[in-house]
């Protein structure tokens, strides 16, 4: 809920961009140089922000990054942590999920697993007001939706 | 898959089908045609390793890139696809799972009430755009495959824009970094003069520096290096420097980027700045600006260290041996306890893991500065420097923060 002062002071937007940026990792050349060239915001100053940011996760994790360019070239971005599926594909250690899935399983994962990758996804911001039970139940819709099988524990 | 696909080419406006046999489609004017067919002709077998034409490319061209040895930034490919207003964002997020590097959407301006908006979306030179943009439609569960056309990216024109967004900046009172390609503040005694700087905003703060006489006029070209004077890291740096920097001193940029540090050193009145950074084309950039600047090689000498926290690419070693014509640039690594400053203004990672080899270089009790750390990650720094460095203090602009300190005598600990 936006606040008056907030309403009245809010710049217009040009453009929302989304890309997939390796933590740590963000340089001016492409995808990140003519994504946000095209706009002429301050490619430097998001490279150096955004690494900055990102020095707390492990180097090169995909992160996924929406920019709101606004009128006057400058911008905000939020960072959000990979999604469901990268994390899902790393513990299983798959590189792609199974091509039927329901019908071939890729990998198998336990429950404590699912429970690690909720812990983590429960910083991000839109997921923070969510019960952790909620968020394992989309992880695991997620993980079916790949072909991997989710068990009680694994032997 | 590909039985359904075919009958959703009428669709594209044009199609790029095999790029490799026309010519890319520019529309920035400045190439001449011979030199992207040229380009053209060469298969690139493997898109990780560098392309030498494209260093040509940029040199026939009458940009700014004219004298710098470009990086080859590979080509891209641009899309533009329609989309339903509601459907904007699972598509957006789609495209991205299954191999576009970034979407974008422009915002209406509210004159258009037409319910569609254009997606514009880049993908690597090797993606199959095709097939990313069928297997996206499917997995929203879209019916058909909306119309797209797909562009070769043109390296020039982002580059253009974003250095068009690089203006003069005052960092103090008597110092300014101006881009190479404006004209810098002029200084004259007269105040009639303000009109030459009208595209200043702070006209009535730059009135003022008039009466000061000459001021100190850094010019530079980042290109794609870091360091162009307007993030509060590299003011709170060159603050730390201007009150440090008496004359004669011999100064250490660790991480130098452009070089902006190194090159204001020597403004201040250093003797000697030397610069090191693992980023080959930071080497590049700062030589350029060192060169920019009227420094030479005997006040200012530039280091390219092998990057000692990860393996070295096949990329860098290649491109290490291209760079021994650059007259700045010494094989000597910088050597330890020599030097009277020593700044880094590089990321939090690597300040942790390098701490006892930046403050290594620095003499006993010479000044040790640290930087590009958010004043959330101040604890960690104080934290790891702490052993090193004494009298530890810190200063702020922003969200970001520099700490500065002087490194203990052997013979104190």
């Amino acid at each position: 809920m936006a606040t008056l002062k907030e309403i009245l002071t809010r710049r217009p937007v040009a453009a929302t961009i989304r890309l997939t940026v390796p933590a740590g990792a963000a340089r001016p050349a492409p995808p990140v140089g003519p994504a946000l060239g095209q706009y002429r915001l301050n490619l430097m100053a998001f490279c150096k922000d955004f690494n900055a940011r990102t020095q707390k996760y492990k180097p090169d994790t995909p992160m996924a990054v929406t920019i709101t360019a606004f009128k006057d070239n400058t911008f905000e971005f939020t960072v959000k942590s990979p999604s469901v599926t990268w994390y899902l594909k790393k513990v299983a250690g798959i590189e792609s999920g199974s091509g039927r899935p329901g019908h071939v399983v890729a990998s198998t994962l336990s429950l404590k697993h699912i429970y690690e990758i909720a812990k983590v996804k429960q910083s991000d911001p839109y997921c923070q007001y969510m019960p952790l039970e909620s968020i394992c139940k989309s992880i695991i819709g997620t993980a079916n939706s790949m072909g991997i099988k989710v068990v009680k524990e694994l032997d | 898959m590909s039985m359904s696909l075919r009958h959703f080419f009428k669709h594209f406006p044009y199609t790029l089908s095999r790029y490799l046999t026309h010519p890319p489609y520019q529309y920035a004017a400045p190439l001449s045609l011979l030199s992207t067919l040229s380009f053209r002709n060469y298969e690139p077998t493997n898109h990780s390793t560098p392309s030498p034409l494209f260093t040509k490319k940029f040199s026939i061209s009458s940009s700014v890139y004219t004298s710098l040895d470009t990086p080859s930034s590979p080509a891209y490919l641009s899309v533009r696809i329609r989309c339903q207003k509601h459907l904007i964002d699972d598509f957006s997020e789609a495209l991205l799972c299954f191999g576009a590097s970034s979407t974008s959407v422009d915002e209406e301006d509210g004159c258009e009430s037409s319910d569609e908006i254009f997606i514009d979306s880049i993908f690597p030179e090797s993606e199959d755009v095709d097939t990313c943009i069928s297997c996206a439609v499917d997995s929203i569960g879209l019916k058909e495959i909306p119309s797209y056309e797909v562009k070769i990216g043109d390296q020039y024109n982002w580059i253009q824009k974003t250095q068009e967004s690089f203006h003069p900046v005052k960092v103090t009172e008597g110092l300014w970094i101006v881009p190479e390609w404006r004209t810098p503040p002029m200084i004259k005694k007269s105040h009639e003069d303000t009109s030459t700087c009208t595209h200043i905003s702070e006209s009535s703060t730059f009135a003022s520096s008039l009466q000061d006489g000459e001021a100190t006029n850094i010019i530079l070209n980042p290109g794609l290096a870091f360091g162009t004077g307007e993030h509060p890291t590299t003011m709170l740096c060159l603050l730390l420097l201007q009150g440090l920097i008496k004359g004669g001193e011999l100064f250490l940029d660790y991480g130098t980027g452009s070089g902006i540090l190194a090159i204001a050193a020597i403004k201040f009145g250093a003797a000697l700045s030397v610069g090191v950074d693992i980023d080959p084309q930071a080497i590049t950039s700062a030589s350029h600006n060192a060169a920019v600047n009227n420094i030479g090689p005997d006040k200012l000498k530039l280091v390219l260290v092998p990057d000692n926290t990860r393996p070295p690419s096949k990329d860098e070693r290649e491109d290490g041996l291209k760079n021994d014509h650059n007259s700045y640039q010494t094989g000597a690594i910088a050597e330890i306890d020599k030097y009277d400053v020593v700044i880094a203004n590089i990321l939090l990672n690597p300040l942790l893991e390098l701490a006892d080899d930046i403050v290594s270089h620095a003499k006993p009790g010479a000044v040790v500065g640290i930087s590009g750390i958010l004043s959330e990650q101040l604890s960690h720094i104080i934290d790891r420097y702490s052993t090193l460095l004494e009298g530890i203090s810190v200063s702020q602009m922003d969200d970001w923060a520099c700490v500065s300190g002087t490194k203990t005598n052997p013979a104190d600990s």
